[in-house]
Protein backbone atom coordinates (compact mmCIF):
# COMPACT_ATOMS: atom_id res chain seq x y z
CA UNK A 1 0.00 0.00 0.00
CA UNK A 2 1.28 3.93 -0.71
CA UNK A 3 0.21 6.51 0.56
CA UNK A 4 -1.18 8.94 -2.21
CA UNK A 5 -1.67 11.82 0.02
CA UNK A 6 -5.70 12.06 0.23
CA UNK A 7 -5.63 7.90 -0.20
CA UNK A 8 -3.88 4.70 0.31
CA UNK A 9 -3.51 3.38 -2.91
CA UNK A 10 -2.34 -0.75 -3.10
CA UNK A 11 0.24 -0.73 -5.92
CA UNK A 12 1.79 -3.55 -7.31
CA UNK A 13 5.89 -3.34 -9.14
CA UNK A 14 7.12 -5.46 -11.12
CA UNK A 15 10.33 -5.05 -13.62
CA UNK A 16 13.32 -6.66 -15.14
CA UNK A 17 13.98 -10.45 -13.41
CA UNK A 18 17.69 -10.52 -14.78
CA UNK A 19 19.36 -7.51 -12.97
CA UNK A 20 19.59 -5.38 -15.77
CA UNK A 21 17.85 -1.62 -15.01
CA UNK A 22 15.09 -1.06 -16.35
CA UNK A 23 14.58 0.96 -19.52
CA UNK A 24 11.76 3.09 -18.87
CA UNK A 25 8.61 3.03 -16.54
CA UNK A 26 5.28 2.42 -18.19
CA UNK A 27 2.11 3.12 -15.40
CA UNK A 28 -0.82 0.68 -16.27
CA UNK A 29 -4.12 2.17 -15.03
CA UNK A 30 -7.50 0.25 -15.13
CA UNK A 31 -10.80 0.67 -15.92
CA UNK A 32 -14.45 1.04 -13.96
CA UNK A 33 -16.38 -0.80 -11.05
CA UNK A 34 -15.25 -3.75 -11.58
CA UNK A 35 -12.04 -3.50 -12.65
CA UNK A 36 -8.58 -4.07 -10.87
CA UNK A 37 -5.16 -4.16 -11.66
CA UNK A 38 -5.30 -7.82 -12.01
CA UNK A 39 -6.72 -7.33 -15.62
CA UNK A 40 -2.89 -6.08 -15.86
CA UNK A 41 -0.93 -8.45 -13.54
CA UNK A 42 -2.32 -11.91 -15.15
CA UNK A 43 -1.87 -10.54 -19.09
CA UNK A 44 0.10 -7.82 -19.96
CA UNK A 45 2.82 -6.95 -17.33
CA UNK A 46 5.01 -10.33 -16.98
CA UNK A 47 5.24 -9.57 -20.93
CA UNK A 48 6.39 -5.62 -20.19
CA UNK A 49 8.72 -6.70 -17.03
CA UNK A 50 10.69 -9.23 -19.56
CA UNK A 51 11.01 -6.51 -22.09
CA UNK A 52 13.18 -4.56 -20.05
CA UNK A 53 10.24 -2.16 -18.18
CA UNK A 54 9.98 -0.63 -15.09
CA UNK A 55 5.41 -1.91 -14.78
CA UNK A 56 3.83 0.16 -12.03
CA UNK A 57 0.07 -0.92 -11.74
CA UNK A 58 -2.08 0.34 -9.04
CA UNK A 59 -6.19 -0.33 -7.86
CA UNK A 60 -7.91 3.10 -8.15
CA UNK A 61 -9.34 4.45 -5.27
CA UNK A 62 -12.66 2.33 -4.35
CA UNK A 63 -11.52 -0.65 -6.49
CA UNK A 64 -9.25 -3.75 -6.00
CA UNK A 65 -7.45 -3.46 -2.38
CA UNK A 66 -7.31 0.39 -2.63
CA UNK A 67 -9.24 2.93 0.32
CA UNK A 68 -12.75 3.61 -0.41
CA UNK A 69 -13.49 7.28 0.80
CA UNK A 70 -17.15 7.52 0.22
CA UNK A 71 -16.71 10.56 -2.07
CA UNK A 72 -13.93 12.20 -4.43
CA UNK A 73 -15.03 10.39 -7.55
CA UNK A 74 -13.96 12.83 -10.12
CA UNK A 75 -11.48 12.52 -12.98
CA UNK A 76 -9.53 15.17 -11.48
CA UNK A 77 -9.73 13.36 -8.14
CA UNK A 78 -8.01 10.31 -10.16
CA UNK A 79 -5.43 12.34 -11.96
CA UNK A 80 -4.80 13.95 -8.59
CA UNK A 81 -4.08 10.49 -7.15
CA UNK A 82 -2.34 9.32 -9.86
CA UNK A 83 0.21 11.97 -9.84
CA UNK A 84 0.93 12.29 -5.65
CA UNK A 85 1.26 8.02 -6.54
CA UNK A 86 3.95 8.68 -9.18
CA UNK A 87 5.68 11.74 -6.84
CA UNK A 88 5.66 9.17 -3.80
CA UNK A 89 7.26 6.32 -5.72
CA UNK A 90 9.61 8.71 -6.93
CA UNK A 91 9.09 8.15 -10.48
CA UNK A 92 10.18 11.83 -11.75
CA UNK A 93 11.02 11.18 -15.34
CA UNK A 94 8.42 11.03 -18.08
CA UNK A 95 6.67 7.67 -18.07
CA UNK A 96 4.03 5.48 -20.75
CA UNK A 97 0.68 5.47 -19.58
CA UNK A 98 -1.54 2.86 -20.59
CA UNK A 99 -5.46 2.81 -19.62
CA UNK A 100 -7.86 0.58 -20.14
CA UNK A 101 -11.59 2.00 -20.31
CA UNK A 102 -11.96 4.69 -17.89
CA UNK A 103 -7.94 4.05 -17.35
CA UNK A 104 -7.55 5.64 -20.73
CA UNK A 105 -9.43 8.95 -19.88
CA UNK A 106 -7.40 9.11 -16.67
CA UNK A 107 -3.70 8.75 -18.41
CA UNK A 108 -5.13 11.12 -21.40
CA UNK A 109 -6.09 13.52 -18.93
CA UNK A 110 -2.47 13.25 -17.11
CA UNK A 111 -0.86 13.62 -20.18
CA UNK A 112 -2.79 16.93 -20.77
CA UNK A 113 -2.34 18.04 -17.33
CA UNK A 114 1.33 17.10 -17.65
CA UNK A 115 2.59 17.26 -21.24
CA UNK A 116 6.56 17.14 -20.20
CA UNK A 117 5.70 14.08 -18.20
CA UNK A 118 4.32 11.91 -20.15
CA UNK A 119 6.10 9.68 -23.22
CA UNK A 120 3.10 8.06 -24.84
CA UNK A 121 -0.26 7.56 -24.17
CA UNK A 122 -1.96 4.14 -25.03
CA UNK A 123 -5.43 4.10 -24.58
CA UNK A 124 -7.45 0.54 -24.66
CA UNK A 125 -11.08 0.75 -25.31
CA UNK A 126 -11.01 4.62 -24.55
CA UNK A 127 -10.85 8.17 -25.05
CA UNK A 128 -10.53 11.38 -23.72
CA UNK A 129 -12.72 12.98 -21.60
CA UNK A 130 -15.22 15.66 -23.75
CA UNK A 131 -18.55 16.59 -23.25
CA UNK A 132 -20.30 13.72 -24.68
CA UNK A 133 -18.00 11.18 -22.89
CA UNK A 134 -19.47 12.75 -19.76
CA UNK A 135 -22.90 11.92 -21.05
CA UNK A 136 -22.40 8.65 -22.09
CA UNK A 137 -20.98 7.65 -18.21
CA UNK A 138 -23.59 9.50 -17.02
CA UNK A 139 -25.68 7.10 -18.58
CA UNK A 140 -23.87 4.25 -18.01
CA UNK A 141 -23.71 5.10 -14.22
CA UNK A 142 -27.69 5.86 -13.84
CA UNK A 143 -28.36 2.54 -14.85
CA UNK A 144 -25.57 0.68 -12.57
CA UNK A 145 -26.82 3.03 -9.57
CA UNK A 146 -30.74 2.91 -10.26
CA UNK A 147 -31.19 -0.84 -11.79
CA UNK A 148 -28.32 -2.65 -10.38
CA UNK A 149 -27.26 -0.87 -6.35
CA UNK A 150 -31.05 0.22 -5.83
CA UNK A 151 -32.50 -3.54 -7.25
CA UNK A 152 -29.87 -5.32 -6.60
CA UNK A 153 -31.68 -9.25 -6.01
CA UNK A 154 -33.41 -8.74 -9.32
CA UNK A 155 -30.60 -7.31 -11.14
CA UNK A 156 -28.27 -10.52 -10.04
CA UNK A 157 -30.86 -13.11 -11.05
CA UNK A 158 -31.55 -11.43 -14.01
CA UNK A 159 -27.18 -11.41 -14.80
CA UNK A 160 -27.06 -15.01 -13.11
CA UNK A 161 -29.30 -16.45 -15.78
CA UNK A 162 -28.00 -14.43 -18.69
CA UNK A 163 -24.02 -13.62 -18.28
CA UNK A 164 -23.37 -16.47 -15.77
CA UNK A 165 -21.94 -16.58 -11.93
CA UNK A 166 -18.41 -15.02 -12.81
CA UNK A 167 -20.52 -11.45 -14.42
CA UNK A 168 -23.33 -11.66 -11.55
CA UNK A 169 -20.22 -11.77 -8.88
CA UNK A 170 -18.41 -8.64 -10.51
CA UNK A 171 -21.86 -7.19 -10.88
CA UNK A 172 -22.26 -7.63 -6.83
CA UNK A 173 -18.49 -5.20 -6.50
CA UNK A 174 -19.89 -2.67 -8.35
CA UNK A 175 -23.13 -2.43 -7.16
CA UNK A 176 -21.89 -2.31 -3.81
CA UNK A 177 -19.23 0.58 -5.27
CA UNK A 178 -21.51 2.12 -6.36
CA UNK A 179 -23.82 2.21 -3.25
CA UNK A 180 -21.00 2.97 -0.80
CA UNK A 181 -19.25 6.13 -2.57
CA UNK A 182 -20.27 9.13 -4.69
CA UNK A 183 -18.75 7.78 -8.23
CA UNK A 184 -22.06 7.28 -9.83
CA UNK A 185 -22.38 11.37 -9.50
CA UNK A 186 -19.15 12.54 -9.34
CA UNK A 187 -17.41 10.92 -13.15
CA UNK A 188 -20.16 12.40 -15.09
CA UNK A 189 -19.72 15.89 -13.22
CA UNK A 190 -15.95 15.31 -14.20
CA UNK A 191 -14.34 18.54 -16.03
CA UNK A 192 -13.93 17.95 -19.38
CA UNK A 193 -11.76 18.80 -21.91
CA UNK A 194 -11.72 20.49 -25.02
CA UNK A 195 -10.48 19.90 -28.69
CA UNK A 196 -7.63 22.55 -28.25
CA UNK A 197 -7.05 20.18 -24.65
CA UNK A 198 -6.59 16.84 -26.86
CA UNK A 199 -4.94 18.45 -30.11
CA UNK A 200 -2.06 19.53 -27.19
CA UNK A 201 -1.04 15.83 -26.66
CA UNK A 202 2.16 15.94 -28.85
CA UNK A 203 3.35 12.32 -27.41
CA UNK A 204 2.75 9.46 -29.41
CA UNK A 205 -0.79 8.13 -28.76
CA UNK A 206 -1.66 5.16 -29.68
CA UNK A 207 -5.48 3.89 -29.47
CA UNK A 208 -6.59 -0.03 -29.33
CA UNK A 209 -10.22 -0.65 -29.53
CA UNK A 210 -12.34 -4.25 -30.40
CA UNK A 211 -13.46 -4.58 -33.84
CA UNK A 212 -16.88 -5.42 -32.38
CA UNK A 213 -16.98 -2.74 -29.56
CA UNK A 214 -18.93 0.65 -30.64
CA UNK A 215 -15.88 2.25 -29.15
CA UNK A 216 -14.09 1.53 -32.49
CA UNK A 217 -15.88 4.48 -34.46
CA UNK A 218 -13.68 6.86 -32.33
CA UNK A 219 -10.55 5.82 -33.81
CA UNK A 220 -10.60 7.91 -37.00
CA UNK A 221 -11.59 11.15 -34.68
CA UNK A 222 -9.07 10.30 -32.23
CA UNK A 223 -6.47 10.02 -35.50
CA UNK A 224 -7.27 13.37 -36.63
CA UNK A 225 -7.57 15.24 -33.74
CA UNK A 226 -4.04 14.22 -31.83
CA UNK A 227 -1.05 15.10 -33.87
CA UNK A 228 0.92 11.71 -33.19
CA UNK A 229 -1.83 9.12 -33.13
CA UNK A 230 -1.98 6.02 -34.40
CA UNK A 231 -5.38 3.24 -33.57
CA UNK A 232 -5.56 -0.80 -33.61
CA UNK A 233 -8.69 -2.22 -34.32
CA UNK A 234 -8.59 -5.88 -32.77
CA UNK A 235 -10.94 -8.13 -35.10
CA UNK A 236 -13.68 -10.58 -32.81
CA UNK A 237 -13.68 -8.53 -30.21
CA UNK A 238 -15.58 -6.09 -27.61
CA UNK A 239 -14.83 -4.39 -24.60
CA UNK A 240 -13.00 -7.03 -23.01
CA UNK A 241 -10.21 -6.97 -25.58
CA UNK A 242 -7.00 -6.08 -22.75
CA UNK A 243 -7.87 -9.61 -20.97
CA UNK A 244 -8.87 -11.22 -23.98
CA UNK A 245 -6.10 -10.56 -26.54
CA UNK A 246 -3.58 -9.53 -24.30
CA UNK A 247 -0.85 -10.73 -26.50
CA UNK A 248 -1.87 -8.74 -29.34
CA UNK A 249 -2.69 -5.70 -27.49
CA UNK A 250 0.12 -6.08 -25.58
CA UNK A 251 2.57 -6.21 -28.51
CA UNK A 252 0.90 -3.15 -29.92
CA UNK A 253 1.52 -1.19 -26.54
CA UNK A 254 5.38 -2.45 -26.60
CA UNK A 255 5.97 -1.42 -30.62
CA UNK A 256 4.84 2.08 -29.26
CA UNK A 257 6.87 1.87 -26.09
CA UNK A 258 10.14 1.37 -28.60
CA UNK A 259 9.07 4.41 -31.01
CA UNK A 260 8.31 6.98 -28.71
CA UNK A 261 11.71 5.96 -26.72
CA UNK A 262 13.28 6.19 -30.09
CA UNK A 263 11.63 9.47 -30.98
CA UNK A 264 13.08 11.15 -27.27
CA UNK A 265 16.39 10.20 -27.68
CA UNK A 266 16.03 11.66 -31.12
CA UNK A 267 14.91 14.69 -29.99
CA UNK A 268 17.70 14.77 -27.06
CA UNK A 269 20.29 14.14 -29.97
CA UNK A 270 19.59 16.69 -32.01
CA UNK B 1 4.55 -20.66 7.51
CA UNK B 2 7.92 -19.23 7.78
CA UNK B 3 9.95 -18.79 4.81
CA UNK B 4 12.88 -20.56 6.64
CA UNK B 5 11.08 -23.46 6.59
CA UNK B 6 12.93 -25.50 3.88
CA UNK B 7 11.00 -26.05 0.83
CA UNK B 8 10.18 -29.84 -0.61
CA UNK B 9 9.37 -30.33 -4.33
CA UNK B 10 6.47 -32.74 -3.78
CA UNK B 11 3.16 -32.57 -4.63
CA UNK B 12 2.14 -33.09 -0.61
CA UNK B 13 4.10 -30.42 0.79
CA UNK B 14 3.32 -27.92 -2.06
CA UNK B 15 0.06 -28.92 -1.42
CA UNK B 16 -0.01 -27.91 2.26
CA UNK B 17 1.79 -24.57 1.58
CA UNK B 18 -0.98 -23.53 -0.77
CA UNK B 19 -3.44 -24.96 1.47
CA UNK B 20 -2.47 -22.00 4.11
CA UNK B 21 -1.62 -19.50 1.78
CA UNK B 22 -5.21 -20.18 0.81
CA UNK B 23 -6.63 -20.29 4.23
CA UNK B 24 -4.90 -16.94 5.14
CA UNK B 25 -6.17 -14.46 2.11
CA UNK B 26 -9.83 -16.57 2.61
CA UNK B 27 -9.86 -15.63 6.58
CA UNK B 28 -7.93 -11.98 6.10
CA UNK B 29 -10.34 -11.03 2.56
CA UNK B 30 -13.90 -12.84 4.14
CA UNK B 31 -13.72 -13.80 7.32
CA UNK B 32 -14.02 -17.65 6.57
CA UNK B 33 -11.89 -19.99 8.50
CA UNK B 34 -13.67 -23.26 7.69
CA UNK B 35 -12.78 -24.12 3.80
CA UNK B 36 -11.89 -27.01 2.53
CA UNK B 37 -9.12 -26.87 0.32
CA UNK B 38 -8.39 -29.94 -2.08
CA UNK B 39 -6.62 -30.96 -5.14
CA UNK B 40 -10.09 -30.72 -7.32
CA UNK B 41 -10.88 -27.25 -5.52
CA UNK B 42 -11.51 -24.48 -7.94
CA UNK B 43 -10.17 -21.22 -7.31
CA UNK B 44 -13.10 -19.00 -8.71
CA UNK B 45 -16.32 -21.51 -8.34
CA UNK B 46 -15.34 -23.11 -5.31
CA UNK B 47 -13.58 -20.80 -3.45
CA UNK B 48 -15.31 -17.45 -5.32
CA UNK B 49 -12.03 -15.86 -5.34
CA UNK B 50 -11.85 -12.50 -7.45
CA UNK B 51 -8.86 -12.14 -9.70
CA UNK B 52 -7.54 -9.15 -7.09
CA UNK B 53 -7.37 -12.12 -4.80
CA UNK B 54 -4.88 -14.30 -7.08
CA UNK B 55 -2.67 -11.20 -7.16
CA UNK B 56 -2.47 -11.30 -3.20
CA UNK B 57 -1.78 -15.06 -3.59
CA UNK B 58 1.11 -14.22 -6.33
CA UNK B 59 2.70 -12.46 -3.05
CA UNK B 60 1.98 -15.27 -1.20
CA UNK B 61 3.87 -17.50 -3.69
CA UNK B 62 7.10 -15.14 -3.92
CA UNK B 63 7.34 -14.79 -0.41
CA UNK B 64 7.55 -18.47 0.21
CA UNK B 65 9.32 -19.32 -3.60
CA UNK B 66 11.73 -16.51 -4.62
CA UNK B 67 11.63 -16.15 -7.89
CA UNK B 68 11.39 -19.90 -8.51
CA UNK B 69 8.31 -19.91 -9.59
CA UNK B 70 6.46 -17.28 -11.05
CA UNK B 71 2.39 -17.13 -10.81
CA UNK B 72 1.83 -14.30 -12.91
CA UNK B 73 3.36 -15.49 -15.90
CA UNK B 74 1.71 -19.12 -15.32
CA UNK B 75 -1.78 -17.17 -15.38
CA UNK B 76 -0.75 -15.04 -18.53
CA UNK B 77 -0.24 -17.85 -20.65
CA UNK B 78 -3.31 -19.13 -20.20
CA UNK B 79 -6.90 -18.35 -22.09
CA UNK B 80 -9.82 -16.66 -19.71
CA UNK B 81 -11.85 -19.82 -19.92
CA UNK B 82 -8.40 -21.81 -18.16
CA UNK B 83 -8.13 -19.10 -15.59
CA UNK B 84 -11.95 -20.03 -14.48
CA UNK B 85 -11.59 -23.72 -14.38
CA UNK B 86 -8.36 -23.11 -12.52
CA UNK B 87 -7.60 -25.84 -10.29
CA UNK B 88 -5.26 -26.02 -7.22
CA UNK B 89 -3.93 -29.43 -8.19
CA UNK B 90 -3.24 -27.55 -11.74
CA UNK B 91 -1.18 -24.61 -9.49
CA UNK B 92 0.20 -27.19 -7.13
CA UNK B 93 1.41 -29.04 -10.41
CA UNK B 94 3.01 -26.06 -11.75
CA UNK B 95 5.06 -25.31 -8.60
CA UNK B 96 6.16 -28.58 -8.08
CA UNK B 97 7.50 -28.73 -11.97
CA UNK B 98 9.19 -24.96 -11.52
CA UNK B 99 11.00 -26.06 -8.23
CA UNK B 100 12.37 -29.22 -9.99
CA UNK B 101 13.48 -27.35 -12.72
CA UNK B 102 15.04 -24.57 -10.66
CA UNK B 103 17.21 -27.11 -8.67
CA UNK B 104 17.67 -28.69 -11.81
CA UNK B 105 19.73 -25.69 -13.00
Amino acid sequence: MVDAGAVRLHVQRTGPRDGRPATATVVLVHGLLTDSLASYYFTVAPAFAAAGLDVVMYDLRGHGRSERPASGYTLDHNIDDLEALLDRLRVSGPVHLVGNSYGGTIAFGYAVRHPERAASVCLIESEPATESWAVKLGGILHRVVTQLAHNEPDALAWITAHRGHNTARLARGAARLARETTLGRDIPASRVLTEDHIRAVRCPVLGVYGGDSDLAELAPWLESLVPDCRTVVVPGHEHSVLVEASGTVGGAILTLIDRASGARAGAAAR
Amino acid sequence: MSPHTPVTADEESVLTDITGMLATLLEDEYGLDDVEIGMATTFNRDLELESIDLVALAGLLEERYGGRVNFAEFLAGMDFDEIIELTVGRLVEYVVTSLKAAEAS
